[in-house]
């Protein structure tokens, strides 16, 4: 049975990006094995007691499929700047989306990141098993939820 | 009657999206301005006729309440409405944009009927305007 947070994660990533992406995904099983993806976009939503980390990791086909979707552009014309810039748009959507729905009012969301990532890569989020999902029966990537506890300073919390 | 827009966000592919919506929506487009957050769009502001803003709210440097507190502290812009797309969920946070002054928001995932809907309100409520209609099959 899914836990409330992975239900949760899975309908705002499904939201986002049939929404703002035009891209239907299905969720499904990876027994746990790590899939090669070769994106990694983060963000985290802080408290004073400590952050939840979401990272979404993508295949290179599907994110420049979902930027050319997104920009209202042929895959060709998608640079890699654009790439990084829409999965930072993707993942901070999801952040707030979960945020959204978790509604309390303690959680801030942050800024989020984007890097590329290869086949050794291994995240601080390695340790929870993966959402796999895919695109028409192909692999597009997963996405992990992981509370890491600890003071988080106000300077992270409160913006400006 | 067309109208300059300043879109203010810290994401290049959010202000491409923006600014295409605003073109399909049937919005009558101008000088389209963009900055990368609060600091950046009060400098592009100094002495410019802008017609709407369209900001988001998590940006680095100066943020979007910050930048509502500075237009609004400094009197720039004092009648142009500023309307926020964003992920913020915190009911808080966007009751204190709205008290300093925003004329809506939008939360982000959107669909191009959720920015006609309120600029259509919005705009009509300052200038009488309204947007087409027929956004089917906008192929953004």
């Amino acid at each position: 049975m899914a836990l409330e947070w992975e239900q949760t994660l899975k309908d705002v990533i499904s939201e986002v990006l049939e929404t703002m992406f035009f891209a239907m995904v299905e969720f499904g099983e990876s027994g746990g094995r790590e899939l090669p993806f070769e994106y990694e976009s983060e963000i985290h939503l802080l408290n004073h007691k400590g952050r939840i980390c979401i990272s979404l990791r993508v295949s290179e086909e599907f994110a420049r499929m979902i930027t050319a979707n997104f920009l209202g552009v042929e895959e060709n014309q998608v640079d890699d700047d654009d790439l990084k810039d829409s999965l930072k748009e993707l993942a901070n959507m999801v952040g707030g989306g979960y945020h959204a729905l978790k509604n309390d009012a303690e959680w801030r969301l942050g800024i989020p990141g984007v890097w590329r990532i290869g086949p050794e890569y291994m995240s601080m989020n390695q340790c929870v098993p993966p959402l796999d999902f895919a695109f028409f029966g192909e692999p597009a990537g997963s996405a992990v939820l992981n509370y890491v506890p600890g003071r988080v300073e106000d300077r992270e919390i409160i913006p400006n | 009657m067309s109208y300059n827009v300043l879109i203010v966000d810290d994401s290049k592919s959010m202000r491409k999206v923006m600014l295409k919506t605003l073109q399909l929506s049937g919005f009558e487009l101008g000088e389209c301005l963009e900055a990368s957050n609060g600091q950046e769009a009060l400098d592009i502001l100094d002495g410019r006729w802008i017609d709407l803003i369209l900001s988001d709210v998590h940006m680095p440097v100066m943020d979007g309440i910050g930048f509502i507190r500075s237009l609004r502290e400094q009197d720039i812009c004092r009648d142009t409405p500023v309307v926020f797309v964003t992920t913020e969920a915190n009911q808080d946070r966007l009751k204190q944009l709205m008290d300093l002054g925003a004329s809506g928001y939008i939360r982000k995932p959107f669909r191009p009927e959720d920015i006609r809907a309120l600029l259509n309100r919005i705009m009509g409520e300052t200038n009488g305007f309204r947007m087409g209609t027929d956004v089917e099959g906008c192929d953004f």
